[in-house]
């Protein structure tokens, strides 16, 4: 197999951009995010941590990239730009057209805001507020369990949804 | 040990604790059902992150020079090797994130590949001033070097057989090989200039050993020098 065919830097510049996209939301900085991104992709080279059965590779990179850069906003002192930033508002309203895929962006927040009330707060400050579980179940008022449970339950939800609502 | 259930979605989400991520990881190495659970949960997660903006570009105007930014120059560098495994992920190119069923369809061969235990890399040791890493394929097939701070057209020497030399002591290379370069001492080309240099060929082989040698110099004079572990 090729691997300089057309399309290769057209498909590197897009899955890069996403996984530089989760790093730089995490940390708001450039070269923290690049830090991130890069340490994540040698730690599934080195390790071979990936295998086909184990799902589609950019999801599972996107993952891996959203635990380091989580591991490195908890060990840094960037954690007080996140803070403010919790604060500021609702993430979810942001503006579509900044997204990467701005139409997937719709398409995404549509089945959020198709969620039940409960499980759609606990996604939010979990996922775009970047609280740990701890937080989150203080934030909202709920036990550490009823937390990880709707959150489970949400994604599951999540991930119907848009299957479904796929073309 | 019992099946993952909701620390599924957390895994997926980074939430999990990270003492507990290897427990996961071993766990999802023998179950399928778990396995499917955690995709499933990754491609929603990957939908989330859809709904992110892009990182912005850098500022353009000269920007004072910063603490990271040795460190940093090696992303430039890497992003070629880190190409050469978003290649395999050409296949996936144009579908959402979320057709789980139309994924491990398309996945090919390179994927299985590139994307699985097939890459080393080792940081070389090196002279004060010159920082310099290789990454390699394990099957010898190819072999890329990049280091920042190294003399301008220097060579990349690999040694096929040579003294095993401990990861991170000191160069010792044999006196034979650095006056009298044999068949086992094998010049693959000249770091191309830029910050980082790099250096990208194919079909080296396996290198017993990888060293940076400055231009016209014996190997004893090597700048940074690393034992791949294949």
């Amino acid at each position: 197999m090729a691997l300089d065919g057309p399309g290769f830097d057209r498909a590197y510049r897009a899955h890069s951009a996403r996984l530089r996209a989760v790093a730089y939301d995490i940390l708001r900085d450039r070269d923290a995010a690049e830090d991130a991104v890069h340490g994540a992709l040698m730690r599934v080279w080195s390790a071979g941590a990936y295998r086909p059965e184990r799902g589609a590779l950019l999801p599972f990179l996107i993952a891996c990239v959203r635990r380091e850069a989580l591991d490195a906003l908890r060990t840094s002192k960037r954690r007080h730009l996140r803070e403010v930033r919790a604060n500021a508002g609702d993430p979810v309203a942001s503006d579509d057209t900044a997204a990467i895929d701005p139409v997937e962006a719709r398409r995404v927040k549509r089945a959020l805001d198709d969620l039940p009330a409960a499980q759609r707060d606990i996604i939010v400050r979990a996922y775009y507020g970047y609280r740990t579980l701890a937080e989150v179940a203080q934030d909202a008022g709920v036990p550490l369990g009823t937390v990880k449970s709707r959150l489970s339950a949400a994604l599951r939800r999540l991930h119907t949804a848009l299957s479904e609502g796929s073309p | 040990m019992n099946h993952l259930d909701d620390d599924a979605e957390l895994y997926a989400l980074g939430l999990t604790e990270r003492e507990r991520d290897a427990e996961i990881e071993a766990h999802l190495a023998t179950c399928a059902d778990c396995r499917t659970r955690v995709a499933a949960a990754e491609e929603a997660a990957a939908s989330l992150a859809a709904t992110l903006p892009a990182m912005p570009p850098p500022r353009t105007a000269a920007a004072p020079a910063r603490a990271t930014a040795r460190r940093r120059a090696w992303w430039p560098g890497l992003a070629s090797a880190a190409a050469v495994v978003f290649a395999a992920t050409a296949a996936f190119e144009g579908m959402s994130a979320h057709s789980a069923s139309s994924q491990l369809a398309r996945t090919d061969v390179a994927l299985n590949a590139i994307a699985g235990s097939h890459f080393g890399h080792t940081t070389l040791t090196s002279v004060p001033g010159v920082v310099a890493k290789a990454l390699y394929a394990r099957d010898g097939s190819w072999l890329y070097v990049v280091a920042t701070g190294a003399p301008r057209g220097a060579h990349v020497v690999l040694r096929r057989s040579m003294h095993v030399t401990p990861k991170g002591t000191h160069v010792t290379p044999d006196a034979g090989a650095t006056a009298h370069p044999d068949a086992a001492v094998v010049d693959v080309g000249v770091l191309e200039s830029g910050e980082p240099a790099t250096l990208f060929v194919r079909d080296v082989g396996r290198a017993g050993d990888i060293a940076i040698v400055p231009n016209g110099q014996a190997v004893a004079h090597a700048v940074a020098h690393g034992v791949p572990a294949y």
